[in-house]
C-alpha cells in the first residue's frame, strides 16, 4: 500500500519566506497581546463565568451548569430588557440612518455655511455622552424643560417625559438619534463625495434626473458606507446604556421601562449584589443576538453592496 | 555567669520586642470620600499618624461607593485587597470570611459605646466584624415658611400633605405637592414597615414576613400619599427649591443640599423626626462601615488597621467627622461631648438627627439583601407609579423574596 506523499508548499523552502513571516508575526505581537488580554480573555471568561454561581471569596464559585440561563429565561425583567433593546434597535437604527442620508445629501449641495453645518452635526457626536445626557435630562424636565416650554407655547399640555413608562424609550431614542445622526451623515457624505462624476454624467446622458439618479446611482454606489453605518450602529444600539443611566438618574427608567440588556447585565452584576454568573449568562445571550444579527446582515447585504 | 547571660538575653529579647514594635508599618485605606469630605478625612488620618509615628496610612480615593465595591471585589479575587476599606453592610456580608474582625480587639467598654442599631448591622454570627463610620438617618424636611408645626404622626402627615397640595394658579395642574416620594428609595417603604411593627424576614431568616398585615398596611399608607406626592427619580432638593414640594422624608446626609435649595430660592427649611407610625417612630440608618482585611496582610498591618478603625470612631474624632462631613456620631459618649453639645446648641437640626440616629434601625445582613433591596424598590415603585395596588405589589414581593431566602 502506497503512503500518500506529503506535499510541502514550495515557498516553505525559501529562507526569506520564514524571515518575512516571522517579522510580520513579531509586529503583530503587541496588538495580539493586547487583544488577548483585554478582549479574548474576558470574552471566554464570561462564557465560563456563566456556568458558575459567583463567589467573591472563592471565585468562580459553585459550578451550576446552565441554571443561570434557566434563571434569566424565567425572569420577567430579562424579557422586558430584551424587548426594550429590540425596540430601541428597531426604531432608532433606521430613523437615524434615514435622517443621516437626508442630511448627507443636503451637506453635499453647494450650501453657504456648509462647513459650519458639517461641524455642528458632528459636534453632537464628539461631545461626551454623559454631558449630553445630563443636558437632555434638563430639557426633558417636566416643569422647567425646554421641550415642555415649547409644547406650552403651542398650547400643549405638560408631558412627564422622564417619569411616564410609556415615553421612556422614546426619550432615549430621540436623544440617540440626535447624537448619532451627525456622525453617520459625515461618513455617508464622504461616500457621496467619493462617487465618480462619470456615473452621474452617464445617467444624465440616459435621460435620468432627480430622484431616479439618487435611487439608481447614488444609493447603490453608497451601499458600502450605508452597510458600514448600518451594521456599526446596530451593534452599538444593542449595547445602549449610558444615556439611560444618566437620563433616568442612575435608574432603568420608571418601572424599568428603559432597561436594556446591558443595563440588566450591570444591574445583576453590580447593583443587585454581584450576581456575576447571571450577568455573564445575559452577556452571552446578548453576544449571541448581536452575532446572529451581524451574520444575517452580512449574508443579506453581501449581494446588495456595490463597490465602484 | 549564667545569671549574667540570662540578664543579657532578657534585655536583648526586650530590645528585640521594642524593635519589632517600633518597626514602621504601612497600611492602605481605600475610601469613597470625594472632594468635600476628603480634606477632613486626610486631617483625621494625619492626626492618627502623628499619634502613631510608626504607622503610615496610604489613603486612596477609589471613586464612589459602587466603584470602591467593584475594586474591592476585584482585589479579593486577585488575593490582594487593601488593609482597610469603607463598605456597605450588604457588600460586607459575602466578604466576612476574609475579614479580620475588629470587635475582638476592642474592650467591652468600647463596644458598648457604639450605638445599638449600629452594633447590630456590623455583627456577623455574633462577632462585631466591622465598625460603623459615616452614618446618616432619615429625617423629615419641611418648609418652615409654610408649616408652623411639622406633622408628628402618619395621620397628621397624610392630612398635611393633602392640605398643602395646591393648584396655585387654577390651571388644573398641581403646582405644589404636600410631599415628595422617590420610587427608587426602598428605605422609605422599610421605614413605614418598621414603624408599623413589621419586618422583611423573621428573626432566623427562614420566612418572609413583609406580606403580613403590617407590611401591607405600610404599602397602603404609601399608596394613600401618592395623590399628594411629587414623584421624582432623583433627589427632591430641586423640587424643594422650585417650590414644588412642601415636605418630605429623606436622609440627613442631604441636609446641606436641601437647605441650600430652599435658602437660594427664598424659602426657609427646618427638620424634625419622621412622623411616628402606629407602633414606633424608628428610621432607617444609612451609610458605610470600616472593615479590615485578613488576606495576606501581616499581623502588624491588621493591628495597625484595627487601631485606625478604633481611632476613627473615638468620640472626639467621630464628632469632628460628623461636624464636617454632615454625618452623625456613631458612639454614645460622643453625644455627651462638649464639642457636640455646643454644636447642637447652635444647630437645632442636629438634635433631631441625633435623636433619630439613637433610635434608628439597621438593614438586615442576609447575604441576598442586595437583591432583596432591589425587589423592595421595585414593589414600592410599582405602587407609587400606579402600576400595581399595594396588596398586589406586596403579594408579588413576597414571592420574589421567598426565592431569595436560600443562600
Amino acid at each position: 500500500m502506497r503512503r500518500p506523499r506529503l506535499r510541502i508548499p514550495y515557498e516553505w523552502k525559501s529562507r526569506s519566506f520564514w524571515l518575512e513571516s516571522g517579522q510580520a508575526y513579531l509586529y503583530l505581537l503587541p496588538a495580539i497581546a493586547i487583544l488577548a488580554v483585554f478582549t479574548f480573555y474576558p470574552f471566554f471568561s464570561a462564557f465560563r463565568l456563566s456556568l458558575f454561581k459567583w463567589s467573591v471569596v472563592h471565585p468562580p464559585g459553585d459550578y451550576v451548569g446552565l441554571s443561570n440561563y434557566t434563571k434569566i429565561f424565567a425572569d420577567k425583567w430579562f424579557w422586558n430588557a430584551v424587548w426594550n433593546t429590540f425596540y430601541y434597535v428597531a426604531v432608532s437604527v433606521p430613523i437615524t440612518l434615514f435622517l443621516a442620508l437626508l442630511i448627507a445629501n443636503l451637506l453635499n449641495k453647494p450650501l453657504k455655511l456648509r462647513a459650519f453645518a458639517r461641524t455642528s452635526f458632528f459636534l453632537a457626536y464628539i461631545t461626551p455622552l454623559v454631558a449630553v445626557a445630563m443636558v437632555w435630562s434638563w430639557m426633558y424636565n417636566w416643569h422647567f424643560g425646554l421641550f415642555n416650554y415649547i409644547l406650552g407655547l403651542f398650547g400643549g399640555s405638560l408631558v412627564n417625559w422622564l417619569m411616564d413608562p410609556k415615553l421612556s424609550m422614546l426619550t432615549v431614542i430621540i436623544l440617540s438619534v440626535w447624537r448619532f445622526v451627525g456622525y453617520q451623515a459625515i461618513i455617508l457624505l464622504a461616500g457621496l463625495q467619493n462617487i465618480d462624476k462619470m456615473y452621474y454624467d452617464a445617467a444624465k446622458v440616459d435621460g435620468a434626473t432627480g430622484f431616479r439618479v439618487w435611487w439608481h446611482v447614488t444609493i447603490p454606489l453608497l451601499t458600502p458606507q450605508i452597510f458600514f453605518v448600518f451594521i456599526m450602529s446596530m451593534i452599538g444600539s444593542f449595547k445602549v446604556f449610558t444615556e439611560i443611566y444618566v437620563l433616568f438618574s442612575g435608574t432603568p427608567g420608571p418601572l424599568k421601562s428603559a432597561e436594556t440588556l446591558v443595563y440588566y447585565i450591570l444591574r445583576k452584576g453590580r447593583f443587585d449584589g454581584s450576581q456575576l454568573g447571571i450577568a455573564a449568562a445575559a452577556s452571552v445571550f446578548l453576544f449571541a443576538v448581536i452575532f446572529a444579527f451581524t451574520i444575517v446582515q452580512l449574508l443579506v447585504t453581501q449581494r446588495k453592496v456595490h463597490y465602484q | 555567669m549564667l545569671r549574667k547571660a540570662l540578664v543579657v538575653g532578657l534585655v536583648g529579647a526586650m530590645l528585640g520586642c521594642l524593635v519589632v514594635a517600633a518597626e514602621p508599618v504601612t497600611i492602605q485605606f481605600w475610601h469613597s470620600m470625594s472632594s468635600g469630605h476628603q480634606p477632613h478625612l486626610e486631617a483625621l488620618v494625619a492626626k492618627f499618624m502623628e499619634e502613631n509615628p510608626n504607622i503610615v496610612v496610604e489613603l486612596t480615593y477609589q471613586g464612589g461607593y459602587g466603584d470602591t465595591e467593584d475594586k474591592v471585589n476585584a482585589s479579593v479575587v486577585a488575593g490582594s485587597p487593601p488593609t482597610m476599606v469603607q463598605l456597605y453592610e450588604n457588600v460586607i456580608t459575602p466578604l466576612v470570611e476574609v475579614l479580620y474582625p475588629i470587635g475582638p480587639h476592642m474592650t467591652q467598654l468600647e463596644k458598648d459605646d457604639i450605638l445599638a442599631g449600629l452594633v447590630e448591622n456590623n455583627t456577623f454570627d455574633g462577632v462585631l466584624v466591622s465598625v460603623p463610620w459615616n452614618k446618616s438617618i432619615m429625617i423629615l424636611y419641611y418648609r418652615s415658611d409654610l408649616i408652623d408645626t411639622p406633622p408628628t404622626t402618619w395621620q397628621e402627615f397624610y392630612d398635611m400633605s393633602a392640605d398643602l397640595t395646591v393648584d396655585l394658579d387654577g390651571d388644573g395642574i398641581i403646582d405644589r405637592y404636600g410631599t415628595g416620594l422617590r420610587p427608587y428609595n426602598p428605605e422609605m417603604y422599610l421605614n413605614y414597615v418598621v414603624q408599623n411593627g413589621g419586618s422583611i424576614l423573621n428573626d432566623d431568616w427562614s420566612a418572609v414576613t413583609i406580606g403580613e398585615t403590617e407590611g401591607v398596611e405600610a404599602m397602603e399608607y404609601a399608596e394613600s400619599l401618592v395623590p399628594y406626592s411629587f414623584i421624582s427619580s432623583g433627589y427632591l432638593s430641586d423640587a424643594l427649591g422650585a417650590g414644588q414640594v412642601a415636605m418630605f422624608v429623606d436622609t440627613s446626609a442631604g441636609y446641606y443640599y436641601n437647605n441650600k435649595a430652599a435658602v437660594d430660592n427664598g424659602y426657609t427649611m427646618a427638620v424634625s423626626r419622621v412622623p411616628v407610625g402606629p407602633v414606633n417612630g424608628k428610621s432607617a440608618i444609612q451609610g458605610t462601615n470600616l472593615v479590615v482585611f485578613d488576606m495576606g496582610q501581616t499581623q502588624a498591618q491588621k493591628d495597625a488597621a484595627v487601631l485606625l478603625a478604633k481611632f476613627l470612631i473615638r468620640p472626639d474624632n467621630t464628632v469632628y467627622w460628623s461636624l464636617r462631613g454632615g454625618y452623625l456620631p456613631v458612639v454614645k459618649s460622643a453625644y455627651n461631648s462638649q464639642v457636640w453639645l455646643d454644636y447642637v446648641a447652635e444647630h437645632p437640626e442636629a438634635v433631631v438627627e441625633s435623636e433619630a440616629m439613637v433610635d434608628g434601625f439597621a438593614q438586615i445582613l442576609h447575604p441576598n439583601y442586595g437583591q432583596m433591596r432591589s425587589a423592595l424598590g421595585s414593589a414600592f415603585e410599582e405602587v407609587l407609579l400606579g402600576a400595581s395596588t399595594a396588596v398586589d405589589a406586596v403579594a408579588n414581593l413576597v414571592v420574589e423574596l421567598e426565592a431569595l431566602l436560600d443562600y
